[in-house]
């Protein structure tokens, strides 16, 4: 019987989840909003119908919706993509219920790691390292715990994730009302007003570590990525592997990232995020994403491995056709990511006409996206135009092959980053590979393209 | 292209097409709304597309459309086997209960915006219909 997929995504992520299920011979099914009609994905879709209104809440987000349009077209099996409902247990659930495979991990894993607390806890109890942290109930009891934490610290919300809910205090006399308004503001966005407490470290690399387990109790790592240049926690260029790292410490977050996989038994792809405390050469765990990356395909030009046919693969049953010893890294690999956001504003959003599209074509570079010359991007969802990744033998020809191909980028109609990315490569300090993670913030502060 | 006649088969697909004549083997040919208008759509169309994810193309002058407020299941009557609320022919007052869309086992009514006559009912009873598909044609009267 030929296996039929329903892609519950949109943008540059589905087209790559069709791509990958074309290869593997499955049919496809993309759910769309009325304002995706005539995107490429539509294009390339097997087959398309309109989930609802451009509102994520009456398309994407709709659980109800989605799974009655993949029970009625006869599909098998649902990719959630990343974001949208691509975490969602409930979500999870209700396609198990409805008899369709979820193409992630089970409900169960997600309930545990989108609690960031209760994934901390895990990493403790299988020994890998977190940062100076925990939570408490009761003004004094979080004063205290601040204070033996060291100032400055970070209030996250449990329930939070990809920087969203979190805040910075810097002194005692900040600590309660940033630790109520944190709360209330994690209650009303995710539901939930659980908070908690950890050091804020202030130069740090943001490292992760690739993982991808079968339903056979098969797990690998494919190693590592560094993602430092983000702004405002939103990430903007990645790359593979991470150059900074000594052996050693390569290999405590290979083993960290496995061990959290083997505990939670996991299935599918996975990334365990960590930060890397340049100054103490310490790693400590931040969180477990447990989907595809924005940043998978630096991942897949280092290993020569695609992920997302290995994901759909493993979620269907199939056990890993390769071992830990099979995984080999060649090269360098950086991605940039091209967004509909004005550098000289802030990074706020541009959509509009794409009336120019002339990506860069030269051996090594690679382009996912979903744009084509002529597409009226929309205004209701991401800013993500496209990802270009270059391949390089080294880190300094990966960096070189970028920057020729920023350089040949046309895009005209709407305003892009490309402007930004150019400048960051370029950077002496992003060519010296000492950016951490409030580097680009501080970059843009002072005028991104002057 | 120069073919008068294309046939395709692969798994349960099967894809027929002709250009100016009917298909001399009728038994061969597939589910009427599973051939679409032009030769590329039908080279690029796979089994599974009842209907493209088109908005509404606008009903013939003179009538209006009745479109799926959501996507769903489409029921023409209150159980299976029961007369259907409305069938080709029949006058409806605004308000009238025209049919039942299912999400997941949740049932929204979808009734008539305006009084006149269903001209034709455009899905088919148990299928999926997608946001915005037209439904009904009404011509309105006054």
């Amino acid at each position: 019987m030929t296996v039929r997929i329903f892609v519950a995504n949109r943008g540059e992520i589905a087209v790559r989840i069709i791509e990958a299920c074309e290869r593997l011979g499955f049919e496809t099914v993309l759910g769309v909003s009325t304002a995706d009609r005539k995107t490429l994905a539509a294009r390339r879709a097997g087959r398309v119908v309109t989930l609802g209104g451009p509102r994520p809440g009456d398309s994407y987000l709709a659980m109800e919706t989605v799974v009655q349009a993949a029970v009625s077209t006869d599909c098998t099996a649902v990719h959630p993509g990343y974001g949208f409902l691509s975490e969602r247990p409930a979500f999870a659930q209700l396609c198990a219920e409805n008899g369709l495979t979820f193409i992630g991990p089970a409900p169960a894993a997600l309930e545990a790691l989108g609690d960031k607390l209760r994934a901390r806890a895990l990493a403790i109890s299988v020994g890998v390292p977190v940062s100076a942290g925990g939570t408490a109930d009761g003004l004094p009891q979080v004063n205290a715990l601040a204070e033996q934490i060291g100032y400055p610290v970070l209030i996250k919300a449990a329930h939070g994730g990809g920087g969203r809910g979190m805040k910075r205090v810097d002194h005692e006399s900040d600590l309660a009302q940033a630790w109520d308004l944190a709360s209330s503001e994690a209650q009303s966005a995710f539901g939930d007003g659980t908070v908690f407490l950890e050091r804020f470290v202030s130069d740090a690399k943001h490292v992760e570590v690739q993982i991808l387990g079968d339903r056979h109790g098969n797990r690998v790592h494919l190693g590592e990525r560094e993602c430092s240049v983000q702004f405002s926690y939103q990430k903007v260029v990645e790359e593979a592997p991470c150059a900074a790292l000594s052996a050693a410490t390569r290999a405590i977050l290979h083993d960290s990232a496995l061990r959290i996989a083997e505990e939670l038994d996991y299935v599918g792809l996975g990334t365990v995020e960590f930060l890397y405390d340049v100054d103490r050469e310490e790693v400590s765990f931040l969180e477990v994403n447990p989907r595809v990356q924005v940043e998978h395909p630096v991942t897949e030009m280092v290993t020569g491995i695609d992920l997302v046919r290995e994901q759909i693969l493993v979620a269907l049953g199939a056990p890993l056709s390769f071992t830990q010893a099979d995984v080999r890294l060649s090269g360098h690999a950086i991605e940039c990511r091209v967004t509909a956001q004005d550098p000289d504003r802030a990074l706020a959003p541009s959509p509009g006409v794409v009336e120019t599209w002339r990506p860069p074509v030269r051996a090594g570079l690679r382009l996912d996206s979903h744009v084509y010359q002529g597409y009226v991007f929309p205004p209701f969802y991401d800013a993500l135009m496209g990802k270009l990744i270059a391949w390089g033998p080294d880190r300094a020809s990966a960096i070189q092959l970028m920057s020729e191909g920023l350089d040949e980028f046309g895009v005209g109609g709407l305003t892009t980053s490309l402007e930004l990315l150019k400048r960051i490569i370029a950077h002496a300090d992003y060519r010296g590979n000492s950016v951490t993670t409030n580097w680009l913030d501080g970059l843009i502060a002072q005028g991104a393209t002057h | 292209m120069e073919f008068t006649e294309f046939r395709f088969e692969k798994g349960e697909m099967k894809l027929a097409i002709s250009r100016g004549h009917l298909l001399s083997d009728s038994a061969e040919s597939p589910r009427p709304h599973a051939v679409p208008d032009t030769v590329e759509r039908q080279v690029s169309t796979p089994p599974a597309a009842s209907q493209p994810a088109q908005p509404d193309r606008g009903p013939s002058p003179g009538k209006v459309h009745v479109t799926a407020p959501m996507l769903g299941a489409f029921y023409r009557s209150p159980k299976p086997g029961e007369p259907p609320f409305v069938e080709v022919g029949a006058i409806v007052a605004a308000g009238d209960l025209l049919c039942i869309i299912e999400v997941m086992k949740l049932m929204s009514s979808v009734v008539a915006e305006v009084a006149g006559e269903i001209t034709a009912v455009l899905a088919r009873d148990g299928e999926l219909v997608e946001f915005e598909q037209p439904l009904f044609e009404i011509r309105p009267l006054p």
